[in-house]
């Protein structure tokens, strides 16, 4: 090799490895043998140092070089997901330290919440995620259809519409834990204003999530003169308890009713599981359920209303008792059984399999980038998915006294 | 007298007779008849409203979405997995059209679709107004009539509702006496109609209207059907 060459060579090298390595801020993984307590403290630091998007949590973090000149880019659809789960866990771990530092952090995710409506210019209309720029994003075209707007209420913000049922249910839940047992006088109001909003506006578009074009989102369906799967009919019911309880305001608590007494959600929110044929049964579906009965079920006291949202968990248990622990999820969903019912349901399996929680791995992947004059360009990078889910089990799980902090 | 009542049931019996379209559909088609039918919706979204009475010539269309194998007859070069052969064809509005006019029919009208899938009775869903989950074909990783209970539309056209969202001709654009002002109305987007099951149960609905980009589907499956002019 040319001897001029070879040191230009090693130059871009350690150039790219730089990039790379301040890029990815956070590299240190724990090991599959480390006790819970590290593991989870380990996934954290990742999380926080490599996921956070100015308080959003992101789902999916693809590192330069794919098209970018910077990390925290990726599938951006499902960012409520992972952005409440660290906000719950957050609160629960400050309701167990009472340090301020994790209070703060619980704050400022709760404050990117905030940003996500205030970006969209529309009082209540939340978006799914943003980023701060003036120009699209490659993965925009790829990653998502189009539901990419610049903000005009915070230049230089793209924000991400169509917000779905699944994001409505992570923003409740993930904010209601935030209110009910870590925000302070302060930010128990603005939990309590954004919900106002937020649910306030899907009431006034009769019980629908609705775009900036005025249309029903893809998956924004809990109106009582629209056919909706009942699983959103428990969504509706627990948004509208939650935000009654947080702000205080009756029209929540009419609304509650009225779906209760005029069109029998009560009834229809039981059949939320599908159990038969088999196939259909979804643990996607059970997430949001769970989500949705851990609120509703503690914030209730009508015997005859909490009858029937057993009814609904009852169901669920069916399929739950039985379920493999493939993903962080569903071991949640067993924590959220014992919770609800005090019943002990802790096996030896169970508590091995939360023992055993793991986040993620980072995996290289090849990334099919468009470029401007319309062709693709194929880039080999680096990308990471989210440890939330572990993390708010663990910190769920302590405070319920499930989880010993030794393990 | 007796005279009188012969020629009125003659006559009663032939213009029924000749009122009716006397030719068979092609193969793998029903007909619509001539005539004004319920269109949109009260409670839908607001491009659904206002709900009219319509009207629409009598035509043929297709049984069922085109599915992988007769596309690809039109376009040697579409290729698609071997066990999909005969699951609906995801295409852009562009492909359809081209595949509609190589097989001398066309793509239908908002008009001709809705009629097509929901009669003339204004009801919600091709069957009637519930929904179940069986009466649908779950998105485009089921074939074509599989639903588990198999209903038809009021004409025989299966997988209306369900299935994968459908092509129309039409750009959005308002209804008539449509005063709500949307920035999407225009020339810019085509109408697709049917909704697929991975969205939600409303979006099945034979009224709901959904525009999307003729030659950017990206994550929305998107198919067809056909129809014929009847001379």
């Amino acid at each position: 090799m040319d001897n001029k060459l070879r040191p230009c060579l090693l130059f871009l090298c350690f150039l790219f490895v730089a990039i790379q390595t301040r890029a990815q801020k956070v590299n240190k993984f724990p090991s599959k043998t480390d006790p819970l307590h590290k593991k989870v403290a380990q996934f954290d630091k990742l999380m926080l140092g490599n996921h956070w998007n100015e308080g959003a949590i992101m789902q999916h973090v693809i590192f330069p070089p794919a098209g970018l000149d910077r990390p925290i880019v990726g599938s951006q659809a499902d960012c409520l997901d992972p952005t409440s789960e660290m906000l719950a866990a957050y609160s629960h771990k400050y309701a167990l330290t009472k340090d301020e530092k994790d209070r703060d952090i619980a704050n400022q995710i709760f404050e990117a919440i905030l940003k996500l409506e205030k970006v969209t210019g529309v009082s209540g209309l939340v978006a799914r995620s943003f980023n701060q720029t003036d120009e699209p994003l490659w993965h925009e075209e790829v990653m998502w259809y189009h539901e990419w707007h610049q903000s005009t209420s915070m230049p230089g913000y793209r924000w991400l519409g169509d917000l779905s049922a699944d994001k409505f249910t992570s923003i409740f839940y993930g904010v209601g834990t935030f209110w009910e047992i870590c925000a302070d006088a302060e930010y128990k109001d603005k939990a309590a204003g954004l919900l106002d909003r937020f649910i306030g506006r899907v009431i006034d578009n009769n019980f629908k999530l609705t775009d900036l074009d005025g249309k029903m989102t893809l998956w924004g369906n809990f109106c009582p003169d629209l056919p909706h799967q009942s699983l959103n009919s428990l969504e509706m019911l627990a948004a509208l308890k939650v935000t009654h309880r947080i702000t205080g305001k009756e029209r929540f608590n009419a609304a509650y009713h009225m779906l209760i007494d005029r069109y029998q959600y009560d009834d229809h929110q039981i059949n939320s599981k599908i159990l038969f044929p088999k196939e259909w049964r979804n643990v996607g579906d059970d997430y949001h359920a769970a989500r949705s009965l851990y609120m509703l079920m503690r914030f209730e006291d009508d015997p005859k209303l909490l009858n029937k949202y057993r009814m609904n968990l009852n169901r669920h248990w069916y399929d739950w008792k039985d379920i493999e622990f493939t993903w962080e999820s569903t071991i949640w969903f067993v924590m959220v059984y014992q919770v609800l019912t005090g019943e002990d349901i802790m096996t030896e399996e169970r508590r091995q399999a939360i023992k055993d929680m793991w986040g993620f791995e980072r995996r290289m992947k090849e990334f099919n980038i468009p470029q401007k004059d319309g062709s693709f360009k194929k880039v080999k990078s680096e990308e990471e998915r989210t440890a939330a889910a572990m993390i708010r089990n663990y910190w769920f799980g302590r405070y319920y006294g499930i989880i010993d902090e030794k393990w | 007298m007796k005279i009188f009542y012969t020629v009125l049931i003659v006559l009663m019996g032939t213009s029924i007779i000749f009122s009716q379209d006397l030719r068979k559909p092609p193969e793998g088609m029903v007909l619509v008849a001539e005539g004004g039918f319920i269109m949109g919706s009260k409670y839908g979204d607001h491009d659904e409203q206002p709900q009219q009475i319509a009207y629409t010539k009598a035509f043929f269309i297709d049984k069922y979405e085109i599915s992988n194998t007769e596309f690809a007859k039109f376009d040697p070069n579409f290729e698609f997995p071997a066990s999909k052969k005969d699951n609906a064809a995801i295409v852009t509005w562009s492909q359809a059209d081209a595949y509609a006019k190589w097989a001398g029919k066309r793509l239908p009208t908002e008009k001709e679709w809705e009629k097509a899938a929901r009669g003339i009775d204004g009801r919600v869903f091709p069957w009637g107004n519930t929904y179940d989950n069986t009466y649908v074909v779950w998105d485009q990783k089921s074939t074509r009539g599989t639903s588990i209970a198999k209903p038809a539309s009021p004409y025989g056209c299966y997988d209306m509702a369900g299935g994968v969202w459908e092509w129309t001709a039409d750009w959005y654009k308002p209804y008539p006496g449509n005063n709500t002002p949307m920035e999407q109305y225009g020339e810019k987007y085509k109408v697709m109609r049917g909704g697929s099951n991975f969205n939600n149960h409303s979006f099945v609905r034979t009224s709901q209207r959904y525009y999307v980009l003729p030659e950017k589907i990206s994550n929305y499956p998107v198919g067809f059907r056909c129809v014929l002019d009847i001379e």
